[in-house]
């Protein structure tokens, strides 16, 4: 009991240490470059050409250095953002989409990205591991030959290349698809789920195609390597189904690398696939990122990174806390 | 086989469905094509589009609301570059001598989105709101020009300014973009909180109502009311045609390029001439602001130049900056950022149709005369001639033939191209040259930074490279620091630059330039490392001040303007605080499969900034195509 606790423990100090650490690089990042997020507000105001008096920018100077929270000593701004992010999660408004505080954005954008994300890393995972299990243990058929075949050309394709090949042919020389997403229909209804899925079809395409090609051969790989264990050979001469010698057999053992990989790409999955979201004009936390880094709209790109730091570190410290269940050497370590 | 057939079967269903759906000619948005003027966002997708309350600043407004909402009292005519009454009945009338009370009334028989009558009570509202909430951003504004509105009936407006304000209609009318001062309804905003209040949906005054909106800030649907009739709009120009206008962001320049080349948007806000130029080959019912070269709209209201610090040594000599500008070959600037599509400017305004009526061309003589203190003669009027040559050279087609023409298109001329005056200048403040290289008057040797902006304003970010390579073959180590919008505007409002192709500062539309070149006065001017609000280039010019004074003393339509404003840029032209280059070329296409009758430089009834508050006359004008 007390080796779990410490084991418990342990990870969990980690967890903390992980995201303290983190989150203190993100307040310091932006403080060492040569910006100042309410100049550079006034700029874009003025830039548009509105007539101001000189009173009138410093009272909107004022405003603003409150609202960006760049009053007080930097201790006291670092004391006051570490409350702020760690416990109600506010990173203060949005200086590209101002005065729209970053949080509102990033939960706007984050259920699209999960949307999106989850659906096609799973799909990506099950079809590739699956696929790669039956070549790795069949590794002569024709089948296995051209899937393979067929993953080696997917995978080292840019994905930036597939996205914007897909977003040519299929939304300007046939318009099947279109070229930004506008989704449209009551909250509910049919017309709103036929809408999302016809508009995330594309994005979701490009994220499958470069990504099932890793997960089947890294599947390949291990099954195949797996197939020639002393504990796979000695099931199948005692005469077990082909299937039962696979499922029950090769597929744990191969698992194991497989999920925890598919944890950190969950984790990773709310920095959302920036490149689907900017060719596709997808509305999730990538587009969001792009724009901040676009437009140096430092409090955005905190919130995601921050959120991106939590994210990572919460998979990790979940597949740390899952491992023993899926593999009884680690439980008896 | 079975399966693959049933596989190739639901593609082929699949693919004919959507493409049914494109060809039934409806927008994505459900609204019948050829019923939507469909137009791109300047600023891209909207964080919050429900955020819809102008007097919160930093709300997105151009998404619509400012364009087709809301109405302004004194609107811009942006080919004569004078105000006319919009909301207003009147222009305002002077009610003494000092110009501190004044009277206007509002115009009959306007009604809000919501059917409620638009009256003289809303404008007295809208200024006492601003007035009654220190919190609100606007108020430091109001609260130092107003000290007293009231309405004296449903059309008159008297109100008191706290000093005198003979230029009244700048203050609360368009002159460049359109004005913070947006009437709002009384009968909405008197119930609630301006602090916090979203308004959405807006009730507006414009002829167009918001219909619908994406949740994502992608689009933006606007309908015209049934009684458009009670719309400034109405009365000043008629009915709208389109039904629908639908304002959105497709995201980066290729997708804009891609919707236009297949006729999803109809105007878009700001592209390269290289997106031009495939836009044009790909559809050809996509027009550009002039059929042949330049193909760019030349008009935009601010021009590109190199500004200094004129508090950094050596940028704090005249003799620096002069021999910077005459070690600029300009032709090869020109062809450098934009192919040769720019009007130069010597002066410190932008080289525009009526600027260069009022300015430029009258000007002509007193710059053929203009001196340096040792009589040097630095000006150069046959820019345009040889540009027209050069080009012509090149088979460009489309340039005018004649000399008066070619002066119209490039310009009254610019500044010698003369380095070895440019060398005397400089040596006569104690520079050195060392084979190619210039050593400063301490003997280092001289390195320069240019600030320049990292892939937007690409004028001037390609300005800035162009000039950059002009210097250094002049023997200066140059070097163009790349800086995305917060860097770019940081460190111009804080003095930290050298010299930047920065160009908010010589911006002007009418006759009367104060509004922008007031920023030139020395009051403005702060230490380096503080922020200024005006003035960046921390200029000090006693004489420069006073004429700025003088001109702001004189009302909006006093002849005298001009004589003080030409004053005012012979000052500057002494001074060189910033090496004026060229107009803004703006390449704005439009598409005419749905829609005709844009404004162009053939039919040029306004200029083509589909981003201001006049849009919504632009839209009035407009006539279905099909």
């Amino acid at each position: 009991m007390a080796r779990h606790a410490r084991f418990l423990i342990g990870r969990l100090a980690g967890y903390v240490a992980v995201v303290l650490v983190g989150i203190t690089f993100i307040f310091i990042i932006p403080r060492l470059l040569p910006v100042n997020p309410v100049e550079a507000m006034l700029g874009r105001m003025m830039s548009q050409g509105a007539y101001m008096q000189e009173d009138q920018v410093k009272a909107l100077r004022e405003a603003l250095s409150d609202a960006f929270g760049l009053n007080g000593t930097l201790l006291e701004q670092y004391l006051g953002f570490l409350r702020r992010t760690l416990l109600s999660q506010d990173f203060g408004p949005s200086l590209a989409m101002y005065p729209t505080p970053v949080k509102e954005l990033i939960g706007q954008a984050l259920p699209w990205t999960f949307g999106l994300l989850l659906a096609s890393v799973l799909i990506a995972w099950v079809v590739g591991n699956a696929l790669g299990l039956i070549i790795g243990t069949m590794p002569d058929s024709r089948t296995s030959r051209m899937l393979e075949a067929v993953a080696i050309i997917f995978y080292p394709i840019p994905y930036f290349i597939l996205a914007l090949v897909l977003s040519i042919l299929f939304s300007y020389v046939w318009k099947v698809f279109p070229l930004t997403t506008t989704v449209r229909g009551a909250p509910w209804s049919w017309e709103l789920v036929w809408s999302i899925v016809y508009h995330s079809f594309l994005p979701a395409v490009s994220i499958i195609a470069v990504t099932f090609g890793w997960w089947m051969l890294s599947m390949r790989a291990l099954s195949s390597t797996l197939m020639d264990e002393d504990f796979v050979v000695y099931a199948r001469l005692k005469g077990l189904a082909r299937s039962r010698v696979l499922l029950r057999y090769v597929l744990p053992n191969a698992m194991l690398p497989q999920v925890t990989f598919l944890a950190l790409q969950l984790g990773l999955m709310f920095n959302g696939s920036i490149i689907a979201e900017i060719v596709f004009s997808y509305p999730g936390v990538g587009s969001l990122i792009y724009t901040a880094i676009l437009q140096g709209d430092y409090n955005l790109l905190m919130g995601t990174v921050s959120l991106s730091i939590v994210a990572v570190a919460t998979a990790t410290l979940l597949v740390d806390l899952l491992y023993p269940l899926l593999d009884p050497r680690i439980r008896h370590r | 086989m079975r399966l693959r057939t049933w596989i190739a079967a639901a593609a082929l269903a699949a693919i004919g469905w959507a493409e049914a759906a494109w060809s039934q000619g409806m927008t994505d948005v459900g609204t019948p094509r050829k019923e939507t003027l469909v137009v791109d966002i300047l600023t891209g997708r909207v964080g919050n589009p429900r955020r819809m309350n102008p007097y919160l600043e930093g709300n997105a407004l151009v998404q619509g609301l400012h364009q087709l909402g809301y109405s302004i009292l004194w609107e811009i005519d942006t080919v004569k570059g004078t105000q006319y009454p919009a909301l207003a009945a009147t222009l305002p009338e002077a009610l003494d001598d000092s110009f501190t009370k004044w009277r206007f009334k509002v115009r009959k028989g306007l009604a809000w989105s919501d059917g409620a009558p638009f009256s003289s009570a809303d404008v007295v509202f809208t200024a006492r709101m601003a007035l009654d909430n220190p919190k609100l951003p606007y108020h430091r504004f109001i609260v130092n020009n107003i000290k007293d509105i009231r309405a004296t009936d449903d059309e008159t407006v008297e109100l008191e300014t706290v000093n005198p304000l003979p230029k009244l209609t700048y203050s609360f009318g368009a002159v460049i973009f359109g004005n913070s001062f947006r009437v709002v309804p009384k009968h909405i905003w008197e119930k609630v909180d301006p602090l916090t209040f979203e308004n959405y949906p807006p009730v507006t005054i414009g002829p167009y109502k918001l219909k619908d909106s994406d949740p994502n800030g992608f689009w933006f649907l606007w309908e015209k009311r049934d009684d458009w009739q009670r719309t400034d709009v109405g009365q000043l120009v008629g009915e709208p045609k389109p039904k629908y206008v639908l304002f959105r962001s497709y995201g980066p320049e290729e997708k804009r390029v891609i919707a236009m080349a297949q006729n999803e948007i109809d105007i878009l806000t700001d592209i390269t001439p290289e997106a031009l130029e495939i836009l044009r080959l790909r559809n050809p019912k996509v027009k550009a602001w002039y059929d042949a070269f330049p193909w760019a709209n030349l008009d935009d209201p601010c021009q590109r130049g190199i500004s200094f610090n004129a508090t950094t040594a050596p940028y704090d000599k005249w003799e620096v900056r002069w021999a910077l500008a005459l070690a600029t070959k300009i032709d090869d600037v020109s062809i450098a950022t934009f192919s040769g599509m720019l009007r130069a400017s010597p002066i410190h305004v932008p080289p525009i149709s009526i600027l260069m009526k009022s300015y430029h061309e009258p000007m002509t003589a007193w710059l053929k005369g203009f001196a340096l203190p040792d009589g040097y003669k630095p000006f150069d009027p046959d820019y345009a001639l040889r540009m027209g040559k050069r080009l012509a050279a090149e088979r460009i087609e489309g340039l005018p033939k004649d000399e008066a023409g070619l002066r119209q298109l490039f310009g009254v001329g610019w500044w010698k191209h003369d380095p070895a005056k440019a060398r005397q200048l400089l040596e006569s403040v104690g520079f050195k040259k060392n084979g190619n290289a210039w050593l400063l008057p301490d003997g280092t040797p001289w390195k320069m930074t240019i600030n320049a902006p990292a892939d937007f304003e690409i004028q001037s970010q390609r300005l800035a490279f162009a000039v950059a390579n002009e210097w250094k073959k002049f023997g200066i180590d140059v070097n163009v620091q790349q800086q995305q919008g917060g860097v770019f505007a940081t460190e111009y409002a804080t003095g930290n630059f050298q010299a930047g192709s920065y160009w908010n500062q010589n911006c002007a539309i009418g006759p009367d330039i104060w509004v922008r070149l007031e920023w030139w006065h020395e009051r403005y001017v702060s230490p380096n490392g503080q922020p200024a609000s005006f003035n960046r280039e921390r200029y000090k010019n006693p004489e420069v001040s006073r004429i700025i004074e003088q001109m702001a003393r004189l009302p909006v339509t006093d002849p005298k303007n001009v004589e003080q404003g030409t004053a005012l840029l012979q000052e500057l032209v002494k001074g060189m605080p910033v090496i004026p280059m060229f107009g803004t070329s703006k390449f704005v296409p439009v598409n005419t499969t749905y829609w005709k009758n844009y404004p162009s430089a053939s039919n040029y009834y306004e200029g083509p900034w589909w981003w201001w508050s006049n849009f919504k006359y632009i839209v009035a004008r407009l006539e279905p195509a099909q």
